[in-house]
């Protein structure tokens, strides 16, 4: 059985975000005025966060997984600002323990009485929005493919490397399906590295979650990211399906102007802490 | 009656990370007590609350007879249970402030959300006729298996090793809705006699023992040699050989083995 290894601190298993830091990536997404900029930024910083919460216990974050966060646009490397900047592969209580700062965010809560209260939370940020220069999508797919390949021969027996690519999709170095596939060939006792993508358009049109077909997608770059995107595992449309997402069989890991963060919840690391219904 | 317990953490975790507990309340001629509970892996705390849930349980059912008998007591023994890990949970993080090493961030939606467990209860009541009157209520996925001669009796609350998945029912250290908590308790009664014996076991355990069974072995036997003789690093070994023939799960490890001598 694939897509099963048991993700612990013996067996740790790895993410590479790479991040789409063009200059297209100024313009503001689609049906809103925030920039495609800051909604990756703070999808990133969300599922940094996501992860490292999931992966908490008293004494500190378990480094269940190690975490890389590539940046591309005017050049193709590290994106953590704060501490971390420049390196690649950081363990999860790093990464946790080493934001580059956490600001205070205000965000509605029900009160229990049928209401919404405002109540303050903790917000730690790693990466910042940056749009500048060309969009590199290859370089920094081969980027990736190098920390995987690296992975892959160190951890044979691991979860399977995953890549979450967030992007507006304009590819400026060449298509960038050979290079998705490159990542993908590289595999571990249980599996082959998935690569999931994440589209930010300008286009003003439906979001989309976890499709099994690019018949609804509106444009070419979301076809082709949507065509470099692994199927979704079977675990992972479960717990999907159990979100109340509808995913097909051969759903992928694509979404388009959509939250993406919930991919953390279909990651396993032991008894789920689920609430009686 | 002879009671023993074993407890292991799972393979690559140290003992003082296992989140499995156990207690047990055998006082001279009183009725026997015994309880598992199984921390949620994804919980904060988990062990902690495991210990406070399955103690206060057993000394709940060890106060009143009906607790283990009536799913509603036993909701409201789980509630104060709750209450109790308020008081406790605002000790810790007194105790983290004054020790200079305050909430993170990261433990904080954890600890907002409440820690999580299972928990499985059983009384023995013994009459001077030597006839055991037996109780046991329980919330999730570890069981209670009662064993005489040289078969499995009763498997409670699952029977079936196809039924375990890593999202039980827990109690959440926060939940006060005691209705709800009742419709996902089960309870079940009987008597035993002498010879029997009873296994309290958190679940990869448990699903080991119904497979076992279920293929036709005596997988009490097994347990017993262990438990018999509180055979904490036989047991251990044995754990790590089952784990790596693929027999059983990796995960936290606690038997309770009340004997009917």
């Amino acid at each position: 059985m694939t897509y099963a290894a048991e993700i612990s601190r013996a067996n740790p298993s790895c993410f590479v975000f790479l991040v789409d830091q063009s200059a297209s990536m100024n313009d503001p997404i689609g049906g809103g005025r925030q920039r495609k900029a800051d909604v990756v930024a703070d999808a990133l910083n969300r599922l940094l966060a996501e992860l490292s919460v999931k992966c908490a216990k008293e004494e500190g974050v378990r480094d269940y997984f190690h975490v890389a966060v590539i940046g591309y646009g005017h050049a193709v490397g590290s994106a953590f600002t704060g501490p971390l900047a420049g390196r690649d592969l950081v363990p999860l209580s790093q990464v946790a323990d080493q934001p580059a700062r956490v600001e205070k965010r205000t965000k509605k809560v029900p009160d229990g009485a049928g209401g919404l209260v405002e109540t303050t939370t903790r917000f730690p940020v790693w990466v910042d929005p940056v749009a500048h220069g060309a969009t590199p999508m290859c370089r920094a797919l081969a980027t990736a493919e190098s920390l995987v390949s690296d992975w892959v021969a160190r951890h044979p027996d691991s979860f399977p490397p995953i890549v979450l690519n967030l992007t507006d999709g304009e590819s400026t170095d060449g298509d960038p399906a050979g290079a998705a596939w490159a990542v993908q060939t590289h595999v571990t006792a249980d599996g082959a590295a998935l690569l999931f993508n994440l589209h930010v358009s300008a286009a003003n049109t439906v979001p989309v979650t976890f499709p099994d077909t690019d018949v609804a997608l509106p444009d070419t770059y979301a076809r082709t990211l949507f065509g470099m995107s692994s199927l979704l595992p079977p675990h992972m449309r479960f717990y999907a399906l159990q979100q109340g997402l509808q995913v097909g069989d051969l759903a992928r890991g694509f979404c388009y102007n959509a939250d993406i963060t919930t991919l953390v919840q279909f990651l396993d690391i032991g008894t789920r802490a689920t609430d009686l219904r | 009656m002879k009671v023993t317990s074993l407890r292991v953490p799972k393979q690559g975790n140290a003992p003082d990370e296992c989140e499995d507990a156990a207690h047990v309340v055998a006082d001279d001629d009183g009725p026997v007590l015994a309880a598992v509970a199984d921390g949620a892996s994804e919980s904060l705390l988990a062990g902690q609350w495991a210990e406070l849930l399955a103690k206060t349980v057993a000394d709940a059912a060890r106060d009143d007879d009906r607790v283990l008998r009536d799913v509603d007591r036993f909701a409201s023994a789980l509630v104060d249970a709750g209450e109790a890990w308020r008081a406790w949970l605002d000790d810790y993080v007194a105790e983290r402030e004054a020790a200079g090493r305050p909430i993170a961030w990261y433990e904080e939606p954890k600890l907002d959300r409440g820690a999580h467990a299972t928990v499985l209860a059983a009384r023995f009541d013994t009459d001077p006729s030597g006839v055991t009157r037996w109780d046991v209520a329980a919330l999730g996925d570890s069981c209670l298996f009662h064993t005489r001669d040289e078969k499995l009796r009763q498997a409670f609350p699952i029977s079936s090793a196809g039924a375990f998945d890593n999202a039980p029912g827990l109690v959440n250290a926060f939940n006060r809705d005691q209705a709800l908590l009742a419709r996902h308790a089960r309870a079940v009664s009987g008597t035993g006699e002498r010879g029997d014996g009873f296994f309290l076991c958190t679940d990869a355990l448990a699903a080991w023992f119904l497979r076992a069974a279920d293929g036709g072995d005596r997988p009490w036997h097994v347990l017993g040699e262990f438990t018999r003789t509180g055979d904490l690093d036989g047991f251990t070994t044995w754990l790590a050989a089952a784990r790596a023939e693929g027999l059983m799960r990796n995960d936290d490890v606690t038997v309770v083995h009340v004997d009917l001598r």
